[in-house]
């Protein structure tokens, strides 16, 4: 399909199209915080810097969810009820980096063995993202190939240049969105896709001290044994932060609770390799070091994701790990150390 | 579809917000607030994940009537109606004073002072206490006593700019997670980290000085510190000399206690206390950070005021990023203190026994009220025993685990005549009552929480409450209106507007500047910024002058001997919040520490040929337990450590109730045990 253009203060009335048929999420501020959210309850903030805190995963991949309940009340038969979320979404202004952080959940819920409860919020969800016109303030997105613009993994893409988006449709799904909408758009002219460039160009270039992601998923196996693991730990307070806010990091835990005599409910939580108890074992503990969770987090993330699936990398540079980290424990900061040897 | 509202945590002193998501009156989501000046979009696991608690299908969702050994369902009315024929036939057979209200370090501001109000309005007694008696009483006596305000002298944040930090008696890594986040951001920016505890916590590891003194040797450790910064020179004369007084005396006190005395003493190195004084002194920008290793003690008031001295003597007070700043452990203990609910104080610290403050809450009140000053929570059980005290009322306490010789709390709490206990679950402490009340979580009401930085902040209501369970504040206000007390109170917005009128250091507090964020207190005005550094150019003691205390090393109460060899501290832990009632609830906590353990020498576990995460007893004059063991090289010989969160294996029934004879605090941190195989 053609690549469009749609003048800014139209953005508004496209949002509130959807409205009718999809809950729509979108960039406003809190408190002071960026966060998603819902279209009728928050005002959109369409012109802002970096991403909120908390990845939009958490639309396909909640923090808690209901999987199914069990009611066995009758001795004769369990009811069982599954719970699937078939809301339809459409979410306004992802990043880059949480757009390729998506992708990395598809690949891990949507694979082989197809997880239903991601699968069915998955498939309602359209994602609209938002290239960035420049870097955040701990994004290193360019040196991990995923950002600051996309380069796929979206339904549609917009870039903003200026009083105009540009307007990238990437999917069937997308070109459907836009469909009754199409009145607002416009054809992007060559100069329209220049400007587009420049944009990128000179937002990559803005980007400073970038860690050398390319190599380090060859240099780091030979920092397995190095003091490194337990001087970059040795703060670490065990609270989770870091994968919890990871796009791409999908661990979770299942728990059976009990809603009363009759009922409970297989929950689903997020999960953390930083805690003890996510190895913990009836005999022992394979990871009983937190200098081994650490080792853990970053070889997940670059070198075991590439050798799983195809050279795709873990981390998506979005930065949130060091954001969100009491004692900033810093992944640029260990890929900076493992240069020289 | 999920909605986020933004409130401050329930768990410790640091007072961090984050917004609860919640969808279909359930918790689905927690997300931090980077735009929390403490938090700042950081959480620790409990933050994180301790929330499950609140959906525990253990919840008590309606009132409980004692029946047997057990308890039935009732109604409320008639859960009050024996509550109110229980409290007027012992107030009409032994008097006002022989019931006690024990209020709550965890609920909020709004309710707290409304319980202390119903126990002096309805009651008419002063037997108002909470568990700030068993942690930080020592700091409210012993700061109120050197600098006229028994609260941390200074910010949070500002911890992060110190230069030098000396952090006695306090595992902040695991207790006040955000604010070691502040001290470790400070080591980053080049300060100097100085560490005093028995254990090598985590904070050690970074720390420039370890010192490993022996448990309840505090005093002697600093005063060896403060004798040296004397002799060479390094005291901050010109400070001494305008903001102070009492010098002399306490100069005299500490003269014969050189580095030497005191390495012996504390078992530190001479040259590790002089190291430690000379970083101390040679900064401007040095802060003391202490908590319950210095304050659970029967030394605990002069432990604090040692502080104070220390940080007097080299002017590190009343200015950025120095003070003395102690970690208020639960969310809302310091405002559970800062709303009377003391035996000797109304709100705001005014004394009941001072005739003007008595006159003013008995016009505002309506009502006459007590001048005596009432039982602390600690003499609340000895009174209990001996059979003088016949009830007491209990609102989200739960002293079967968290008094010390809880043997003693047990036999106490069984021979009351009439026990009522208000609580989210069926504690140990509510197994024993007469009558249970339903209360509700924080994610259930509104009011507010005062922090260990005096910051008060709102706590807002996510989901109804659950089942037939009632916000505490209202059962007071439904509990005093039935005894023919008349509260009126639309919200918790109405009940903070009594609270600013009454109290001068609240008063320029109000839901409507809540919403702009937390305030500090004090805050006398509608317009007053409020106060983040205390003691600025003058101390809020009476004259405005600091007093130095003359102050002599004592000896720990009970001291190992031949028969109970080794000392007992005892603590807690990052995972687990106090008595477990919250957070063993919670599947992430549960999993890292599903019970108790205890923590011993490597050298001392080899020698009795106990091994690593076996089965042990441990036993005291008081009692014994079976306990799992943990050995470690992270404690002194002759030293073991036991969190006291686990019910099974309760750290409680080993220690004794050796009180500080100023602040009734029982010291936790040193006792007699001895370890056998089991």
């Amino acid at each position: 399909m053609n690549i469009l253009k749609l003048e800014k203060s139209k953005l508004s009335g496209l949002l509130k199209s959807w409205n009718d048929d999809f809950e729509v999420m979108v960039p406003a501020v809190e408190n002071g915080n960026l966060v998603f959210g819902n279209l009728g309850d928050y005002e959109p903030v369409l012109d802002f810097n970096g991403r909120p805190l908390l990845p939009p995963k958490e639309f396909m991949f909640p923090q808690i969810e209901k999987t199914f309940s069990f009611n066995a009340a009758d001795n004769t038969k369990i009811g069982i009820e599954t719970h699937l979320d078939n809301t339809k979404r459409v979410i306004w202004g992802i990043r880059p980096c949480d757009l390729k952080g998506i992708k990395t959940l598809d690949t891990i819920f949507l694979s082989k063995y197809v997880d239903a409860y991601y699968e069915a919020r998955r498939n309602n969800t359209i994602l609209m993202g938002l290239n960035c016109n420049e870097p955040c303030n701990y994004g290193f997105c360019s040196s991990c190939q995923s950002g600051p613009f996309a380069n796929g993994d979206f339904d549609i893409l917009f870039t903003d240049l200026g009083s105009d988006y540009l307007v990238n449709i990437g999917t069937k799904q997308g070109e459907k969105a836009v469909s009754k909408s199409l009145k607002l758009f416009k054809t992007a002219t060559d100069a329209d896709q220049k400007k587009a460039s420049d944009i990128e160009a000179a937002s990559r270039k803005a980007f400073k001290n970038l860690p050398a992601m390319a190599t380090a998923q060859q240099r780091l196996p030979q920092y397995w044994d190095d003091v490194l693991w337990k001087q970059e730990s040795v703060n670490c307070i065990l609270c989770g932060g870091c994968n919890f806010v990871c796009p791409t990091c999908h661990c979770f835990n299942i728990e059976d609770v009990a809603c009363d005599k009759q009922i409970s409910t297989r929950m689903r939580y997020w999960d953390s390799c930083q805690l003890g108890g996510f190895t913990q074992m009836a005999a022992e503990n394979t990871r009983p070091l937190q200098e081994e969770r650490l080792r853990q987090r970053i070889f997940h993330k670059i070198v075991y994701t590439p050798d799983l699936y195809d050279g795709a990398l873990g981390c998506t540079g979005c930065g949130r790990c060091i954001e969100v980290c009491p004692v900033e424990i810093d992944i640029t900061h260990i890929i900076g150390r493992i240069k020289v040897k | 579809m999920q909605k986020r509202i933004l409130t401050t945590c329930e768990f410790c002193g640091c007072g961090c917000n984050f917004y609860l998501g919640v969808e279909n009156e359930r918790v689905t989501a927690i997300h931090p607030s980077p735009s929390h000046h403490v938090s700042q979009g950081r959480l620790c696991i409990k933050g994180w994940q301790g929330h499950e608690y609140i959906h525990s299908k253990e919840r008590l969702k309606t009132p409980l009537i004692k029946q047997g050994n057990g308890f039935r369902e009732a109604s409320w009315d008639e859960a009050y109606e024996l509550i109110i024929s229980k409290f007027n036939q012992i107030k009409k057979q032994s008097g006002s004073d022989s019931i006690a209200v024990l209020a709550s370090a965890k609920c909020t501001n709004e309710e707290n002072y409304l319980l202390q109000k119903f126990a002096r309005t309805v009651i008419g007694t002063n037997n108002v206490d909470h568990c700030a008696r068993l942690c930080h009483a020592s700091t409210v006596a012993g700061l109120a006593t050197t600098f006229g305000s028994g609260a941390m002298t200074n910010s949070i944040n500002e911890i992060s700019d110190a230069e030098v930090i000396f952090v006695i008696g306090s595992n902040t890594t695991e207790q006040h997670p955000l604010i070691a986040s502040k001290i470790i951001k400070a080591v980053k920016k080049g300060a100097k980290l100085i560490v005093a505890d028995p254990r090598e916590i985590q904070l050690a590891k970074i720390a420039d000085l370890y010192m490993c003194h022996r448990p309840g040797s505090d005093v002697a450790l600093m005063n060896g510190m403060m004798n040296y910064i004397i002799a060479e020179g390094l005291a901050d004369e010109e400070f001494i000399k305008t903001r102070t007084e009492g010098f002399e005396e306490f100069k005299n006190a500490v003269a014969d206690c050189t580095p030497q005395q005191a390495s012996q003493m504390s078992g530190v190195p001479i040259d590790d206390i002089k190291r430690a004084a000379k970083t101390y002194a040679a900064s401007k920008k040095s802060t003391i950070i202490y908590s319950m290793g210095i304050t659970q003690h029967t030394t605990g008031v002069d432990n604090v005021m040692s502080c104070s001295n220390l940080a007097m003597l080299t002017g590190n007070i009343g200015k950025q990023s120095t003070g003395v700043n102690p970690l208020r452990g639960q969310n809302n203990v310091q405002g559970a203190c800062d709303m009377g609910a003391l035996p000797a104080v109304f709100s705001g610290y005014q004394a009941v026994g001072v005739d003007a403050n008595r006159q003013k809450f008995e016009d505002a009140w309506e009502v006459k009220l007590p001048g005596k000053g009432g039982l602390t929570a600690t003499e609340m059980m000895e009174h209990a025993a001996s059979g003088s005290l016949k009830a007491i009322y209990i609102m989200g306490e739960n002293p079967m685990i968290s008094d010390p010789d809880i043997n003693h709390t047990e036999k106490a709490l069984k021979t009351l005549d009439f026990l009522v206990v208000q609580d989210i679950f069926l504690t140990e402490t509510a197994k024993l009552a007469h009558v249970v009340l339903p209360g509700v979580s924080f994610a259930e009401k509104d009011g507010t929480f005062t922090s260990t930085e005096r910051m008060v902040q709102r706590v807002r209501k996510a989901i109804n409450p659950i089942g037939n369970s009632k916000p505490d504040w209202q059962i007071i206000v439904e509990l005093s209106n039935k005894c023919g007390y008349k509260l009126n109170y639309a919200s918790p917005r109405e009940i903070m507007q009594e609270i600013a009128r009454l109290t001068p250091s609240y008063a320029g507090i109000s839901y409507e500047r809540l919403e702009n964020g937390g305030l500090c207190w004090p805050c006398p005005a509608p317009d007053h910024p409020g106060t983040p550094v205390l003691h600025k150019d003058k101390f809020t003691r009476a004259g405005g002058l600091g007093k130095f205390m003359p102050i002599k090393y004592k000896l720990p109460a009970e001291l190992p001997d031949s028969e109970y060899p080794f000392v007992l501290t005892t603590g807690r832990i990052g995972f687990h919040y106090h008595t477990g009632t919250m957070t063993r609830k919670a599947w992430a906590l549960d999993r890292e520490i599903p019970t108790g353990y205890v923590e011993i020498n490597k050298n001392d576990a080899d020698r009795l040929s106990i091994g690593n995460n076996q089965m042990i007893k441990v036993s005291s004059r008081r009692g014994e337990i079976s306990i799992k063991s943990r050995v470690v090289k992270t404690i002194k010989e002759g030293v073991v450590f036991i969190p006291f969160h686990f019910a099974e294996a309760a750290a409680n029934k080993l220690t004794a109730a050796n009180l500080d004879p100023v602040a009734k605090i029982p010291e936790y941190k040193v006792c007699a045990v001895k370890l056998e195989r089991a």
